[in-house]
């Protein structure tokens, strides 16, 4: 066993493993910044679609599967005092239906289905993909375009297919490859999705889209 | 000082963070300067809160994941519970044990037994209708849990009154018991029922969830790969 640089107790245990992993965490989590105008410009449509009544629709599945619930709740009850409620739910909670569509239709089509049939054209549908290339996910935003959805994307590396498709209206890249680093990077990006939301909508004055472009 | 609950008023106000969209400006650079700089500034603050939990706590997450990887090798389980976000990252954390997945670091590990307390509605309903949301967590440890088995809360506050009851029970019944808490540490501090409990030490409840997301990917990392040594 060998000594760690740091928090080491003589004959303790060996810090350097954890150290690394966190320190694997360092450049990706600079590079987040580059992304900070393309979170601006998502948070500014969402805020003009709840603005015009439009609830949250947020998917994935896997680990994304738990962050779209976090998501849902984050926006449902804020932890912040004094927050709004705003309208959003997550597609993965109803394991009935979920499951269902899946046996009889193929998991592609497990949040196609669901937007087609309990989204509005005002809506927003957000989509979270590891690596952007999830076939649920991705058919799930088509169909959210199709209905004429704002469309969001959180997809990890360079954004995968849903990058190179080039149909989502705002796609938010995570710097890393790992999966797990690139959801620590995802989960920061929703959490300043939320506030930058809350920004834009309590100003309508901005909500006006000659505003921000 | 810490309310009970996670909820409470974050230290900078939106108010002082974007001055511009409170004075009345229509300059949509200004605004977009506005929100850009605090994006950044988020980002710089998580990245230092990383640090300081690396800092702290390398050496004792990989005695955690050796005292867990060693209660998997006995046959143990892992049962993993939290109250909202946190409920989410219970799952996430359940599922990433349970099924790792083909892509990063972990690829090919072995899949672990894992569940998430929170995932099962009827259960939780039932429970807080007929009792209260104290008991959330420990009637399922009581009936689940045994020696073997390890137990982990996540909260940002550090005060959820049902995972405090959670870990009595976990302790009572033997488990190895991991807490993840922000602020620092809040009641989960003050416990004797918690063997690992690592504090993300923050006053933002978003900060404190994300540092505990790496905190718990580390852990299950070093917890997978020691068990995979000890089986080698």
């Amino acid at each position: 066993m060998t000594e760690g640089p740091t928090g080491v107790v003589p004959g303790g245990p060996d810090a350097s493993p954890a150290a690394g992993l966190f320190e694997l965490r360092s450049a990706p989590t600079s590079a987040l910044a580059d992304q900070a105008v393309a979170i601006a410009n998502a948070c500014h449509a969402m805020a003009v679609r709840f603005h015009r009544g439009g609830k949250l629709i947020v998917f994935g599945t896997g680990g994304a599967a738990a962050d779209a619930q976090h998501v849902a709740v984050e926006f449902v009850h804020p932890v912040i005092v004094g927050k709004r409620a705003l309208p959003a739910i997550s597609l993965t909670t109803d394991v009935a239906t979920v499951t269902g569509v899946a046996e009889e239709d193929g998991m592609a089509g497990i949040f196609a289905h669901q937007l087609r049939y309990l989204a509005a054209p005002e809506d927003i549908a957000l989509g979270i993909s590891a690596d952007g290339d999830n076939e649920s996910v991705r058919a799930g935003l088509a169909t959210a375009r199709a209905g004429g959805l704002l469309t969001v994307a959180l997809a990890g590396g360079d954004g995968g297919a849903i990058a190179k498709e080039g149909t989502v209206a705002h796609v938010l890249t995570a710097p890393a490859s790992d999966p797990r680093i690139v959801k620590e990077l995802q989960v920061t990006t929703y959490h300043v999705l939320w506030e930058l939301v809350h920004v834009f909508f309590e100003q309508p004055g901005v909500l006006d889209p000659e505003v921000v472009a | 000082m810490t309310p009970p609950g996670g909820r409470r008023p974050d230290q900078g106000t939106v108010e002082s963070l974007y001055p511009f969209l409170y004075a009345g400006t229509s300059d949509p650079d200004a605004v977009l300067d506005q929100v850009r700089a605090s994006t950044v500034a988020k980002i710089a603050e998580i990245a230092e809160l990383r640090q300081t939990v690396a800092d702290r706590d390398a050496g004792r997450l990989a005695e955690c994941a050796a005292a867990a990887a060693a209660r998997f090798q006995a046959g143990g389980r892992l049962f993993a519970f939290g109250n909202g976000g946190s409920a989410t990252d219970a799952a996430q954390l359940a599922t990433l044990f349970l099924h790792p997945g083909a892509g990063g670091a972990g690829a090919n590990w072995p899949p672990l037994p894992a569940f998430g307390l929170a995932n099962d509605t009827s259960v939780l309903t039932a429970l807080a209708n007929d009792i209260g949301v104290d008991v959330l967590f420990a009637r399922q440890l009581a009936a689940f849990g045994t020696s073997r088995d390890i137990a982990v809360g996540l909260s940002t506050s550090g005060n959820s009154a049902n995972l405090v009851r959670a870990f009595d029970e976990a302790a009572r019944r033997g488990m190895l018991t991991i807490g993840l808490a922000g602020y620092e540490g809040g009641k989960m501090a003050e416990l004797d029922s918690i063997d690992y409990l690592f504090v993300a030490p923050s006053s933002s409840v978003h900060r404190i969830q994300e540092a505990q997301t790496t905190t718990y990917h580390v852990l299950w990392e070093l917890t997978v790969a020691a068990y995979q040594q000890a089986r080698s």
